[in-house]
């Protein structure tokens, strides 16, 4: 058994259910009211986070099918354990952490499966415009990320494909600044290794 | 042999505290090397459009599990909301006793009375109306139809064919178009 | 003796049964079409059913065009209509070289898609997918549905076929126009939607589905930022 919905419909409807650019309802909102009862409602929700956090778990995990399973499944946990979450207002950073220990879940088990094929699987924009030579180089590196601990991937994609800074990072992730920028500067020596090798 | 570790200065040069220009000359190769890294980090969105409905699948198939059969309120948006009883994993005729309960949903401002008419009632425009929703000007109405290809129009005041509005349609062969829904 | 008594019992049987094949679309015509669609129906039907095609389509037409109160003369055509796209489906089938030939509901679902916009090379490229029959019959409607949303033919049938060779359940391939239109709602032209699925599902194909290991083990209560 699957659910279908076909998304069509005028657009007063859409005034109804709110959009999120036109004064829509918040994530409290939203949340408050699936917790009671309103299951489809956390529809908003999915649509509303699902592509946020698309690349930070394609560039974890190493391939964007496997991020659509994890995004996927996410959002499931989230929703079993809404209950728990405490501030409906934070849930966006909240359900972040749940897509996180998703991520870093399947790395603890496909660690040994990483491979190349799934490094170049990344999608990197359209190819045929980026060139040759800069999809090869943004394939290497991904195949680099994925040689880094989790931790250190983690810090990496943040700050550098999220464009997050330091502080920004250690409040998402609860942590100090310091301890980020060894993790940071590890994952670049690694990584100056494992390009040469390719190099 | 070159040593694997970046200058302690290249990394501030590459956490965009220092920029190439304030490295000293021997480091300036070094600099480069690791900007050249950075410029290879790929930053393109990624899309998953496919996810919104695969969660509310995944939830609905849960709950319909735990329940005989429970009607979905519609969903955001949607002019037409199906709902799959026990999808076959080979359709069509091996199937056909899984019916598929479909909600069809029109807004309608100013309309008196509102049917939809199809090859699931034999296009008969007062076998199936529609009844006011919670806003005056939103129609629905509940059908289960057989898995397959249906066609099918809205029928306002009795008089207007109407299409829905963003379903796929086809040519009625009449000079209108029909919608379709594929179950 | 005994060859020319079977051969009478088989005509008069045949007569039997296209009597009963009339007398049914009559019924189901009655007070739904003019008399004279009503004998063009019957005419129409019988060669259909002669010829393995579907009736049921032609018989939709009819009540259609009645209902919308159309006239008779345009109801004619568009049911002649019906019955050419049905016998170019069901020729484009055959044409595909399947082992056994087309059954009505698939023959019905290449006519939909004929409406939709594709053409016999389309039908016969989907049929030689090399699915069973149950998946083309899916994918006949699916891609079809795909061309009445705007998808150009060809982006329709390389996207269900490469669907289809990745050996894609009927309801992931049902779900293929739920796909095409978030991303047509995002921005994307129907024909952009469709190559990129396809495109995926062309990697699906290659590579195998991405493995789902089933429930992950529940995640710790995650800490409140």
């Amino acid at each position: 058994m699957s659910v279908l919905t076909l998304f069509t419909g005028g657009k007063r409807l859409h005034a109804e259910t709110g959009d999120p650019r036109r004064g829509a309802p918040s994530d409290g909102e939203v949340v408050r009211a699936v917790l009671a009862g309103d299951r489809e409602r956390y529809a908003v929700l999915v649509e509303r986070y699902r592509d946020r956090y698309a690349r930070y778990a394609a560039r974890m995990l190493g391939s964007s099918d496997a991020a659509e399973d994890a995004v996927q499944d996410a959002f499931v946990r989230a929703y079993d354990q809404l209950a728990q979450c405490q501030d409906p207002n934070k849930f966006v950073g909240w359900f972040f952490l749940i897509l996180r220990n998703r991520c870093f879940a399947e790395q603890r088990k496909s660690r040994s499966h990483v491979s190349l094929e799934a490094a170049s699987s990344v999608p990197t924009g359209d190819r045929s415009d980026a060139g040759t030579e800069t999809a090869e180089r943004r394939r290497a590196l991904q195949e680099a990320l994925m040689g880094l601990t989790a931790e250190q991937r983690e810090v990496f994609v943040l700050k550098h494909v999220e464009g997050l800074s330091y502080i920004q990072i250690a409040e998402r992730l609860n942590t100090s600044v310091p301890s980020l920028k060894m993790r940071m500067h590890r994952a670049y020596d690694k990584l100056r290794e494992q390009l040469r090798d390719h190099a | 042999m070159t040593k694997s570790e970046f200058d302690p200065q290249v990394k501030q040069l590459l956490d965009g505290e220092l920029t190439l220009a304030d490295l000293p000359a021997e480091l300036r190769q070094e600099g480069e090397e690791a900007l050249r890294l950075l410029a290879a980090v790929d930053r393109e969105p990624l899309s998953l459009p496919a996810v919104t409905w695969r969660v509310m699948a995944t939830l609905e198939r849960r709950r319909q599990r735990r329940l005989t059969w429970l009607l979905a309120p519609a969903l955001a948006a949607a002019a037409a909301l199906v709902l799959w009883f026990g999808r076959p994993a080979n359709p069509p005729a091996a199937a056909s006793s899984a019916m598929v309960t479909v909600r069809f949903v029109l807004v309608a401002p100013g309309a008196h009375q509102v049917s939809v008419a199809g090859t699931f009632n034999r296009w008969d425009p007062s076998a199936t109306p529609l009844v006011r929703s919670g806003s005056a000007d939103v129609w629905v109405a509940t059908l289960s139809l057989p898995p397959g290809q249906h066609q099918y129009a809205f029928v306002v005041d009795g008089v207007r064919w109407v299409p829905d509005p963003t379903a796929p349609a086809i040519d009625d062969g009449f000079g209108r178009r029909n919608s379709v829904l594929t179950l | 003796m005994r060859r020319l008594g079977l051969l009478v019992l088989g005509l008069v049987a045949g007569a039997t049964t296209a009597l009963a094949a009339q007398q049914s679309i009559a019924a189901r015509l009655s007070g739904r079409a003019s008399p004279e669609i009503v004998t063009l129906v019957q005419d129409l039907g019988s060669s259909a059913a002669s010829r393995g095609l579907p009736v049921d389509p032609l018989i939709q037409k009819a009540i259609e065009g009645n209902a919308k109160g159309v006239p008779s003369e345009r109801v004619a055509t568009a049911v002649r209509l019906v019955y050419a796209q049905l016998d170019t489906a069901a020729a484009a089938l055959r044409s595909a070289g399947l082992n056994s030939p087309p059954d009505t509901v698939q023959v019905a679902a290449g006519g939909f898609a004929i409406t939709a916009g594709l053409g016999g090379r389309d039908i016969a490229e989907l049929a030689r997918t090399g699915r069973p029959a149950a998946a083309v019959t899916v994918g006949l409607r699916v891609a079809g549905t795909l061309a009445a949303l705007g998808v150009p033919p060809t982006e329709a049938v390389t996207l269900v076929s490469a669907s289809l060779r990745a050996g894609q359940a009927p309801g992931d391939l049902l779900a293929l126009p739920g796909r095409v239109q978030s991303e047509m709602a995002r921005g994307a032209t129907p024909a952009q939607a469709a190559a990129g699925l396809a495109r995926a599902a062309a990697a699906q194909a290659r590579h195998g589905p991405p493995p789902h290991p089933g429930p992950p083990p529940h995640p710790p209560a995650p800490p409140h930022p």
